[in-house]
């Protein structure tokens, strides 16, 4: 998810230490609390499966931009930056396979767009 | 404990309230939500003439860093130009630009109080019965807003007129610049949306409209019986293709699980309600065009959150939830529009 969950936690943890001194007004302290509840709640969602997430999308991204190789770093950092990478480059073949009239590359192109939406849906999606 | 705020809104209001005096403030709190501004509500008293007065009213304050990037003069006087019309808004009282008085530039209006806005509260099943009168509402002052003449009521002294076959590209341009600017990652399913859509350009606009820009379940004030009785969130009001307005509430974002427009009725049935009130057609293609173009909107809303909260210029958690919650599932209404999911 983005912005990164690391960086979220970070700006929840100083945030909750805010409300718990006195003075804060109930009314902000209750929707900066309730709101800090809910991103609590989406990021346990993703946590476990974030990683497989990401090195399976960079799998079937390599595979379909014709790459080889694999992750050998799991820091979730450095797999989002590779899967930034590999999107760029899906973007570029899109285009390629537009201007082209490649109708084959184009689906196989959407498909994997359709699969990321898949892996990255949250139990709360409106779509 | 009063609000740190209240000693300094009662001394903006004595300075525009003339013979007033003992100007008080009580009861100020933020209204939670708002992530283009912050929002609250105080009770203003004051004397005058002998006699003690006492009016609620709503103070909406620019923050350091906004979701969406507006100009609060134009919002100003989108809601001044349809106080006393068929489409309900609040009163417009003070605008202030100055951020000497609260930091922040400013503007203070009336309070319709009494009146929900929760889209989650309306769908809850409470209000079932009276969902058709509302859906009913709803879709006729839209069509109440795209019949009225921008010129006439004076809107297009402060707001940019472009061409009817104009309209849909400086939209366009705009909100891709919002892309370029603040995009934190890769983003293939709203760039293909683009490259489709600047490849399809939809038919010059019937007529130059007011386009509210975010008028959807949510952004009304209602009551138990389904009446609306005002419609906020002008910030990104602007002059353009009426499509547009009709359009950005059937993305399907704001169907809100339902698969009904709205979350209140079918699509079909809210094109004719809107046609019915504002005299207009709703040619199928073009509207198919702008309801794609309202999902690029909508991503580019979110990622500005997103990019409001990692350049550190906002780090509310108000923008973090639009982002988390919104960002993949605008990818799925993007690729439903586009016959690919």
């Amino acid at each position: 998810m983005t912005p990164e969950v690391p960086a979220v936690l970070a700006e929840l943890a100083g945030l909750v230490a805010r409300n718990a001194m006195p003075g804060v007004p109930e009314p902000e302290r209750a929707s900066d609390l309730g709101l800090t509840a809910m991103l609590l709640g989406l990021a346990a969602e993703v946590w476990d499966g974030a990683a497989a997430r990401l090195v399976e999308e960079n799998r079937a991204l390599r595979t379909l931009l014709g790459e080889t190789g694999a992750d050998e770093d799991l820091h979730l950092s450095k797999l989002k930056a590779e899967n930034d990478r590999l999107r760029t480059r899906l973007i570029e073949a899109q285009i390629a396979a537009e201007e082209a009239g490649d109708q084959a590359r184009q689906d196989a192109i959407w498909a994997e767009l359709r699969a990321s939406t898949e892996r990255r849906k949250i139990s709360v999606s409106l779509v | 404990m009063a609000h740190s705020l209240e000693p300094r809104v009662a001394a903006y209001l004595t300075s525009k309230l003339p013979g007033a005096t003992e100007v008080a403030i009580e009861g100020l709190e933020r209204i939670s939500g708002g992530a283009s501004r912050e929002t609250y509500r105080f009770r203003a008293r004051w004397r005058e003439g002998g006699d003690a007065r006492e009016r609620r009213m709503i103070l909406r304050r620019d923050p350091p860093a906004s979701l969406i990037e507006t100009e609060r003069r134009t919002e100003f006087a989108a809601y001044r130009a349809f106080h006393g019309s068929a489409v309900p808004v609040p009163e417009m009282l003070w605008l202030e630009e100055d951020p000497a008085h609260l930091d922040h530039p400013f503007f203070i209006a009336e309070e319709l109080a009494g009146f929900q806005a929760s889209p989650q509260m309306l769908l809850a099943g409470g209000y079932d019965a009276v969902l058709p009168r509302l859906a009913e509402r709803k879709w006729t002052i839209l069509g109440e807003i795209a019949r009225a003449d921008p010129e006439a009521l004076g809107l297009t002294e402060v707001m940019e007129a472009p061409p009817l076959d104009g309209c849909w590209k400086r939209e366009l341009d705009y909100w891709e610049g919002v892309f370029d600017r603040d995009q934190a990652e890769p983003l293939p399913i709203a760039r293909a949306a683009i490259r489709w859509l600047r490849a399809h350009p939809p038919p010059p606009a019937q007529k130059l409209s007011v386009v509210h820009g975010d008028y959807r379940t949510g952004n009304f004030l209602y009551d138990q019986a389904g009446e609306i009785h005002g419609v906020l969130d002008w910030e990104m009001a602007h002059l353009g293709d009426p499509l547009e307005d009709l359009a950005w509430g059937f993305n399907p974002i704001w169907e809100f699980g339902r698969g009904l427009a709205g979350g209140l009725l079918p699509r079909e049935r809210a094109i004719a309600i809107w046609a019915r009130a504002s005299g207009l057609n709703a040619d199928p293609q073009a509207l198919h065009w702008w309801i794609l173009f309202n999902c690029v909107k909508g991503q580019a809303i979110w990622v500005g959150s997103a990019g409001a909260f990692i350049k550190g210029g906002n780090k509310a958690p108000i923008m973090i939830y639009p982002a988390w919650w919104l960002l993949n599932a605008q990818d799925r209404a993007i690729l439903k529009v586009m016959g690919k999911l």
